[in-house]
């Protein structure tokens, strides 16, 4: 088990769309948050990561943890035991937005799926800032997340997006990267101001923790 | 998509970095030649920012486009925003709706083409989709307008663009007749002034101004209650102020050439046709001075004023003129008894005076009217009465110059107030303002109609006049009268209705090269002292360099 801050966990499965990774519960952490930025090699290849973002953190139950639920009261041995030594990881879901090539040593990032998923067991490691900013320089992977529908799109875009605008220090950056994200929203939901209020008022300013 | 998203963000200037505020007000998104094109404004631009008149200018991969912006719309992409407007008190949610959902759109029409080799030209084409607009530099406005020199004259500036000079082409100017129109009250007085100041100053041209309120001669008053240089002032020996009425100029302490007088015996029939609506002369009242006028020969005025009975028997009895007929006549003329500078007996002829004022002397002439400028019939019949003589003193000199090659008088422009009272369809065809107007310069006379009712005015003499310069105008058909026959006059109506009511007019026509909007030069001492030097003002360095020609529409 990799003791890297940003390790995340390995792919359990995947698909050019998004991948599955699992971590053992103990070491879930804000590398594991909801929105955060996510990176995997593809499959045959150590220059191609698949971008991604986390939309669902899952714990998932087995027999014994049924039966405990169902019990008295829990002594702190079994539930410590229970929380640290289960053999049942902690899935998390991941939706592929694009991919970073290095070409040359230089980083080049698209918006769109990537060529092919990553490998089953790869390590998915969270995202650098300096990843995040190159990533988040524009803003077209907004559209695969709203025309996701097999995830809380409007809420994952809105953490996408405050992700991306807390590592930028500069308050009127961060100001400045909002309102282009908004703009950007703006035009792509142009159909549905409905949703689009419900995003912006995710991502207003004034709901930076 | 391409594999670079910086390169495409960049493009979209929607990147992480992309500024919020940028140079260029939009690009094209549509449009057509006869109905201008639609430029969608970028965010940063608030229509607000904007106004009808202004020029922008449309860079094409081949011409620039120079045009005129014609109308501003607000748009939204979703008709719901409507329905359920954000709140934008919110700067963020402000920052983020507008020029998104909510932009604006302005309509430009394009006035002139500067091509690839730096000609202009007329506008026989469109630039392409999503082509980008920007406002038009002073370089872009000067080398339109060109600079200023012995026959253009700096008038006024561009809006928004207060350092650049428009400049009007003064030979091309009193080619053809030129009208000053507006409301009362919004400056024409002034405009005119500042125009003929241009044509005395650069010597194209004389000028005979027929001056009914005393606004040209030696001082007029501005709005503001302050005294401004008449024209006498300002050129001195390139102007004769004249009067007809020597009491009020005393008053005034004007300074006055001579004081002109008519005698009646020098009143023909011709002279009071025009005065058919102002003194209510019927068709039959003129023919019965006809009629006199072969009768008793050249005092017939006298005598139809001092008519006895046996007079009037006579006339009953000679001539078909009905005695009804006659004391219509006779009451109308016996309104002439109040008019003092109509007398028995005079020492010289006033047409001729003045003709030779203009014509030997090579001066202006102002003719200042006093008291009787408060009387348009006696402003119409003195203007009609000069005009008429000294139009044909004209005829006679620009044929005998063509027969025997003598020297051919100079330019003369003749101004005229409430213009439409001589130009109004029922007597434009038969009087000499009619066709001063419709003959062009082929007798070297042209005229200068200064009007608040355009559309009272003969279609057909509307026309023929070649420079509209045009001050504030609210009714729909002045508006109309005044864009009629002009290119582009649909975009322009919304231009003309927008203007402020003071210190801004739009100059149409053939004295420059498109339709422009200014803000008329002020008229203070800076003014009097460019004048005082008599070469041309330094012009504009950029223009200066460009030295290209101008174009015409």
């Amino acid at each position: 088990m990799s003791d890297d801050p940003r390790f995340v966990g390995r792919v359990l499965r995947a698909s050019t769309r998004g991948f599955d990774c699992g971590n053992h519960s103990r070491k879930i952490d804000a590398q594991h948050d909801f929105g955060n930025y996510v990176c995997a090699p593809i499959a045959n290849s150590d220059a191609v990561f698949a971008v991604g973002l986390i939309y669902k953190v899952e714990v998932k139950d087995d027999q014994l943890i049924s039966e405990l639920v169902l019990g008295g009261e829990l002594p702190n041995a079994i539930l410590n035991d229970q929380r640290n030594n289960r053999i049942i990881p902690v899935e998390v879901k991941v939706l592929n937005v694009g991919y970073m090539a290095y070409v040359n040593g230089e980083r080049r990032c698209v918006h769109s799926l990537p060529p092919r998923p990553p490998m089953s067991l790869a390590d998915v490691l969270a995202c650098t800032e300096d990843e995040i900013y190159d990533f988040t320089i524009a803003f077209d992977f907004f559209r695969i997340v709203l025309q996701a529908s097999e995830v809380p799109s409007d809420d994952l875009i809105a953490a996408a997006i405050q992700r991306a605008a807390e590592i930028d220090p500069d308050p009127d950056g961060r100001y400045r990267f909002l309102v282009n994200c908004g703009r950007r929203l703006a035009q792509d939901l142009s159909h549905d101001v409905k949703r689009l209020k419900h995003i912006l008022s995710l991502i207003h300013p004034s709901m930076e923790a | 998509m391409t594999s670079n998203p910086k390169e495409l963000a960049n493009l979209l200037n929607q990147t992480r970095s992309a500024p919020l505020v940028e140079q260029e007000l939009g690009v094209v998104v549509g449009g057509s030649i006869s109905k201008g094109l639609v430029v969608r404004l970028n965010h940063h631009t608030s229509p607000e920012s904007l106004a009808v008149g202004r020029y922008v200018v449309v860079q094409g991969d081949l011409k620039r486009y120079f045009c005129m912006i014609s109308d501003i719309t607000l748009e939204s992409t979703n008709p719901g925003i409507q329905a359920d407007p954000p709140d934008i008190t919110d700067d963020f949610l402000k920052q983020v709706y507008s020029g998104t959902m909510a932009y604006g759109k302005a309509t430009v029409t394009p006035m002139l083409v500067i091509d690839e080799n730096d000609q202009i030209g007329p506008v026989k084409s469109i630039p392409s989709h999503f082509t980008k607009v920007t406002t038009a530099t002073q370089q872009d406005v000067s080398r339109v307008f060109g600079e200023e020199s012995s026959t253009n004259f700096f008038v006024g500036s561009p809006l928004e663009l207060l350092e650049t000079q428009i400049n009007l082409d003064l030979k091309r100017l009193i080619e053809r007749s030129i009208g000053v129109f507006g409301k009362s009250g919004t400056g024409k007085s002034f405009l005119t002034r500042l125009v003929l100041a241009g044509i005395i100053h650069r010597g194209v041209g004389q000028t005979l101004i027929f001056d009914m309120h005393n606004d040209y001669g030696w001082q007029a008053t501005s709005e503001g209650a302050a005294s401004v240089k008449g024209l006498k002032q300002l050129f001195m020996d390139k102007v004769a102020v004249l009067t007809l009425d020597n009491d009020s100029a005393v008053k005034r302490n004007a300074k006055i050439d001579y004081v002109v007088q008519i005698g009646y015996h020098e009143i023909e029939p011709e002279d009071i046709a025009l005065l058919k609506n102002a003194m209510g002369f019927t068709d039959t009242m003129v023919d019965a001075a006809n009629t006199l006028a072969r009768l008793w020969g050249k005092n017939w005025v006298q005598r139809a004023l001092n008519a006895s009975a046996e007079d009037v028997e006579m006339i009953s009895e000679k001539t078909n003129i009905h005695t009804g007929t006659f004391d219509g006549l006779q009451r109308r003329l016996q309104r002439f008894l109040k008019w003092h500078f109509l007398s028995e007996a005079v020492v010289e002829n006033s047409a001729e005076r003045i003709l030779h004022t203009i014509v030997d002397e090579q001066r202006s002439v102002v003719l200042e009217f006093g008291r009787y400028g408060n009387e348009l019939g006696a402003y119409m019949f003195v203007a009609n009465f000069l005009t008429r003589r000294i139009h044909n003193a004209y005829v006679d000199k620009i044929e005998k110059a063509l027969g025997d090659g003598s020297p051919k008088p100079p330019n003369l422009v003749i101004t005229i107030e409430e213009a439409h009272k001589f130009l109004e369809p029922q007597v434009a065809r038969q009087t000499t303002f009619g066709v001063i107007a419709r003959e062009l310069r082929k007798y070297n006379v042209t005229l200068l109609v200064v009007d608040q009712r355009p559309s009272a005015i003969d279609d057909e003499v509307m026309s023929q006049i070649g420079t509209r310069i045009t001050a504030l105008l609210d009714n729909e058909r002045d508006i109309a009268a005044v864009l009629n026959g002009v290119s582009g006059a649909a975009s322009l109506r919304e231009v003309l209705a927008r203007l402020e009511t003071k210190q801004q007019a739009i100059i149409m026509g053939h004295a420059v090269p498109m339709p422009v909007v200014i803000k008329p030069r002020t008229y203070d001492e800076a003014f009097y002292s460019s004048l005082v030097d008599a070469r041309p003002r330094a012009a504009n360095p950029v223009a200066a360099l460009s030295g290209r020609p101008r174009a015409q529409l």
